[in-house]
This record gives structure tokens, sequence and C-alpha cells, in this order.
């Protein structure tokens, strides 16, 4: 285990590096962006928005350092981009009609659905975790964590920088 | 093929005890230490020496090594010592190699008490020596065969040079018993093997072991003759691939075994990742791993909050009162101050931010469930956790306690609670202000430091 824990963190290493630079790259952008043109909302607003922002070019630049090798890489940038494009009505009439189509599916073929199993709320936490079986789900949850922790340490450095 | 016509030989001089000559040449070939004396007249004495020349080293092995004292040879008496049967039994090593000494066994009416003593044996050795165990199975079996090939190996082999073996008499004998005890190669032998893999089982096939054992025995000792006494099972044994004990040889489970062993690989590997990770059950060891990614993201969310650009930067303090008040929140906003102040923790509410997001309810009720790691997690980041009511009584005594006077204690208590969010906590605070009245104004940071204390 020992040599699959150093390429473990060599590889997180790299990882930190290339979401650090894409993540500041995108800071910057947003920061131009926002003295270019706000002014017009108010505070509160302002926060909230910037939140979001900050949030999802963090959760975009993980994604994309990580690449299309992960399910939960693809799940989450392709969710991003969905969020991004649609608008939140259209959003919503999507999510409900594929619902529907879930259960349409489960009346034709009358599947008996198990308790809520404990996997359930892991693959709710994983992006992309419904189409996974318990094996890969465990995967995808390890690579996710481990990447989930570079980018809590990466921002938080950020954020000493920016505080002191 | 292996020397089959070589072991049919010795088996024929065994049968015939008169010519030693061959069995000799046997033994130098197969069994290592062979010293043992060539002297020997009785066929008992032989029989033991071999027995115990055979080299049954294995120091893993849970019984004991005795030697065989008197060991009676199959086709004399059956009703000697079952002592003797047990000593024999103790001599078989739990070897785990496939090459040597499976099985010397008289297998006599006794055979029971060798089927018994096998599955204790079997509960008491966890791991499989398949092979070995699998030479126990054919108990009445390995008596003759083994007795002429030393070391005999238990593979396809033996099935196949079984049914390739050339004296027709022994070959009737041996499908005879491998009709009882040749598991492993047939459909549902190999189930009656599993099942005596079992130890619950063990006790159903045990005696019909024994019955068919004794059956096969009586049949070697009165002649070597036909299968007659076994029924039901095919002469023929088919080649297979023998398992190990406690393992099946079917696909299904072993695709099973598979996705088992897979799924444990992982969560140990989670394991490591996850702090907090002594937990040996795989549920508990889930729902950690279900708190943790929540609390990742939680974290993501906070900081991602915290840090807007040296502007005014929010500073989320969430309280939560896990007593009566449920999930109260509040909400400490810093008037141009920076994270530097959020990095010491000690924050306070001054004014109420009414932008109480969902993700403010998320944290309160995720603090609630685990608040252990939660703090743990918080301190580390320079954030913390603390009831309302200390928050207050920090803000107020902070605030109003450098003026002195008794006088101005009560105002600033009032004051806060009219800015202050509508709580109990707050309640209690003022009221046990008011009852202590003119107190002192140095009780007064008594009074608030033990309503802090809920």
């Amino acid at each position: 285990m020992t040599t699959k824990h150093v390429i473990a963190t060599a590889h997180t290493r790299s990882i930190k590096n290339r979401f650090a630079r894409r993540f500041l790259r995108s800071l910057l952008k947003m920061k131009r962006s926002n003295r270019l043109g706000t002014g017009f909302q108010s505070n509160e607003e302002i926060r909230k928005r910037n939140t979001q922002r900050i949030k999802t070019a963090a959760d975009r630049s993980m994604a994309r350092v990580v690449g299309p090798r992960k399910i939960w890489s693809r799940a989450l940038l392709f969710k991003l981009r969905n969020r991004a494009r649609i608008q939140v009505g259209l959003r919503k009439r999507c999510l409900v009609s594929k619902k529907k189509k879930v259960l349409g599916k489960e009346k034709k073929v009358q599947v008996i659905s198990r308790e809520p199993n404990r996997a359930d709320n892991l693959r709710e936490l994983v992006p992309g975790g419904d189409s996974m079986d318990i094996c890969s789900l465990l995967e995808e949850t390890a690579h996710y964590i481990k990447c989930l922790a570079t980018q809590v340490k990466v921002m938080q450095s950020i954020a000493d920088l920016y505080s002191t | 093929m292996r020397p089959c016509s070589r072991e049919m030989q010795g088996m024929n001089s065994l049968l015939n005890p008169s010519s030693q000559i061959p069995l000799q040449d046997l033994q130098n070939q197969q069994i290592q230490n062979s010293h043992f004396d060539p002297n020997l007249s009785s066929n008992e004495d032989f029989l033991e020496q071999m027995l115990s020349s055979c080299s049954w080293a294995d120091p893993k092995s849970p019984w004991d090594l005795n030697p065989p004292t008197n060991l009676p040879f199959p086709t004399n008496n059956s009703s000697s010592s079952s002592a003797k049967h047990r000593d024999l039994f103790n001599e078989t090593p739990s070897s785990n190699s496939d090459s040597n000494n499976v099985g010397f066994r008289n297998s006599f009416d006794e055979s029971v008490i060798l089927a018994s003593k096998l599955r204790q044996h079997q509960i008491s050795c966890g791991n499989g020596a398949a092979v070995s165990d699998a030479a126990k199975m054919m108990l009445p079996q390995q008596l003759l065969m083994a007795v002429a090939r030393g070391g005999l190996s238990l593979n396809d082999d033996i099935d196949g040079s079984l049914s390739q073996g050339g004296d027709g008499s022994i070959q009737g004998l041996f499908n005879g018993f491998g009709a009882g005890s040749m598991n492993g190669t047939d459909g549902a032998s190999n189930q009656s093997m599993q099942h005596f893999n079992h130890p619950q089982g063990g006790a159903m096939q045990s005696p019909n072991l024994g019955a068919q054992g004794a059956a096969a025995t009586t049949a070697v000792m009165n002649q070597p003759q036909a299968s007659g006494s076994n029924g039901g099972a095919p002469a023929q044994p088919r080649q297979r691939v023998r398992a190990r004990r406690g393992q099946a040889t079917d696909p299904h489970s072993i695709a099973e075994r598979l996705r088992r062993e897979r799924i444990a690989e992982r969560m140990k590997a989670l394991q490591e990742l996850v702090p907090n990770a002594n937990k040996t059950d795989k549920a508990s060891m889930l729902d950690e791993i279900i708190d943790y990614v929540k609390f990742l993201q939680l974290q993501v969310k906070v900081l991602s909050m915290s840090r807007l650009g040296g502007a005014a930067a929010v500073a989320p303090l969430v309280a939560d009162m896990s007593s009566e008040a449920g999930g109260d929140c509040i909400q400490a906003n810093d008037n141009g101050g920076s994270l530097a102040r959020t990095t010491n923790g000690s924050q306070t509410a001054s004014t109420n931010d009414n932008s109480l997001t969902v993700t403010e309810h998320q944290v309160a009720k995720m603090m609630e469930e685990d608040m252990g790691t939660a703090m743990q997690y918080l301190q580390g980041k320079g954030l913390c956790l603390m009831p309302i009511s200390l928050a207050t009584a920090i803000s107020t005594a902070t605030c109003h306690n450098r003026t002195s006077g008794i006088i101005n204690s009560h105002a600033p208590l009032h004051q806060s609670n009219g800015e202050g969010p509508t709580s109990p906590s707050m309640s209690v605070l003022t009221v046990q202000s008011m009852t202590m009245g003119n107190g002192g104004g140095d009780g007064v940071a008594k009074d608030a430091a033990s309503v802090s204390k809920p």
C-alpha cells in the first residue's frame, strides 16, 4: 500500500496545482467581469451571486482538471453546462419529465423499489451517482473525496492569502 | 499417464501380503523417509512402517503426530481398537501441498468416528487445506490407493487415472468408493462436499459417509468386489476442478466472491481517505463516508461564501441550539472585516443578516447530526460554533462592560434583547438579569456566563 499511497499523493499534488491555477484564473475573470458591470444590484444579491459563481467556478475547474476520465467529473461538467444554458423554469420541466419517464418504466416492469439503501444517499451526493453500481460508486467516491479535499485546501489557502 | 500400473502392482502386492518387493520399490520411489524394516513379516507391521515412514511433516497440523501403535490390515479384523483409528486419523497432516501424504486411513466401521473427527478438524482449522480436506473426503478410498501411491496428489489426474485404471477388480472397488466419496467430481456429491464443509450440514453428511464407508469397507474386507453397496451415484467421475475448502466451483459464486472482494478493497481505500475511520462495520463506514462527503461539500460552499475578493467578506457564524429551541441560526456579519478575524474565530453578532439561505439551514441540520467532527473541522478552518446566548453575552460584555456602572448594565441587556432574535435563551438572559437587578455590575457578567451554559 505504501507505493500506492505515494502514487496517490503525487497524483493529488498534480491535481492540486492544476486546480489552483485554473481556479485562480477563473477568479480573475470573475473579478474583471464584476468590475465591469455591477452596481445595479444590492449588496446582498451581489454577494449571493458571487458565492454561487465562485462555487461553480471551483467545481467546474475541478472537473476540468480531472477530465472526462471519471464518471463524476463528466456528470458534474454536464450539470454545470446545463445549468448555464437552461433557465430555471426549463430545468424544472426537464426534471419533472425525467421523473415521469422513470415512473412509467417502473410501472411497466413492475419493479419493486428497494428500501432506501445507504448507498442511495451516497448516490445523491456524488455527481452522476445514479447510474453506477456499488462497486464503481465506491471507487468514484474515493476519487471524489480526494478531489474535494484538495479543492477545500486550495480555496482555504487562497482565502488566507486574501485575508492577510 | 501416472504410473498406474505400478500402483496397481503395489495394490496387488498389498492384497497379497507375500510379495513385498514391488511394494518396497514403490515405497522407495514415492515415500520420502523410507527407513523401514524390510524384515517385517506381518502385514500389520508393514503397513505401520509405511505409515510412520511417510513424511507427515506439517507443524501446523492441529493434531498430534502419534505413531500408530498397531495397525491392523483391512483384510484382518475390523473390530480392533478404535483408538488405533484415532491415532491413524491424528496422523493425517493438514498439508496444503497437493503432493504428499493425503490419507492413510483405516476405514473400518469406525469411519463414523473418522467423519466426526474430520468435521471437527474442518471446524478447527479454518482455512482451506483444500487438497487434504478433499482427501479426507475420500476416506475409504485412500486407504487402498494411498498405500499404493505414497504421495498422492489429488487432482483431476486421480479421477482420470482412476477411470483409466487397469485392474478390473480394484477399479470396481474404486468406483464403489467413488460413488460414495468421490466428492468434488460429481455434481451431487460436490454439493455434499460443500455441505460437509459447513459444519452445520456436517451432521447430515457424516453418518451418511460413515455408512457408505462402512459398507465399502465391508466390501473391501470380504473381497474387492464390484460396487454394489453404494447406489445412485455415477460410476465414472467427471473431470472438474477441485474447489478449495469453503469455496465453490460454481461460476456464479466465483463471480460473487470476486465482486465482494472488489467492494471490500474499495471500502478499505475509502477508509484511509476518510478520517475517523476506526469503524469496522461496513454500514457505519458508509455512514461516515456519506457524512464526510456532505461536510466537504459544505466546506466548499462556506469557503466560496467567505472569499469575495477582499471586499465585505462574509464570515458565517452558525450557532446551533440543540436544546429546546431546535435549529436557531444566526449569522454574523463582519462590517468591513477581513477573513483574518474569522480565522481567530471569535466573531460576535452585531447585526442580523436576514439572508438565511438554505445552506445555513442545511448547516444547522448537519451540525445536529454530528457535532463532534463538525466542530473539529470548523475549528480547523477558523470558524467556531457558539450558542446564541454566549454570542450575545460576549457582544454585550465587550461593548458595555468597559463602561463601569451598574445602571448601564441593564440598558444594554434590553438593547440586546431588542436587536437580537427572539429566542428563549435571550429571554432567559434578560429575565435573569432583571431578577438579579441590583446585585452588582460584576454580577452581570456572571449572569451572562451562567445563562450561556444551557
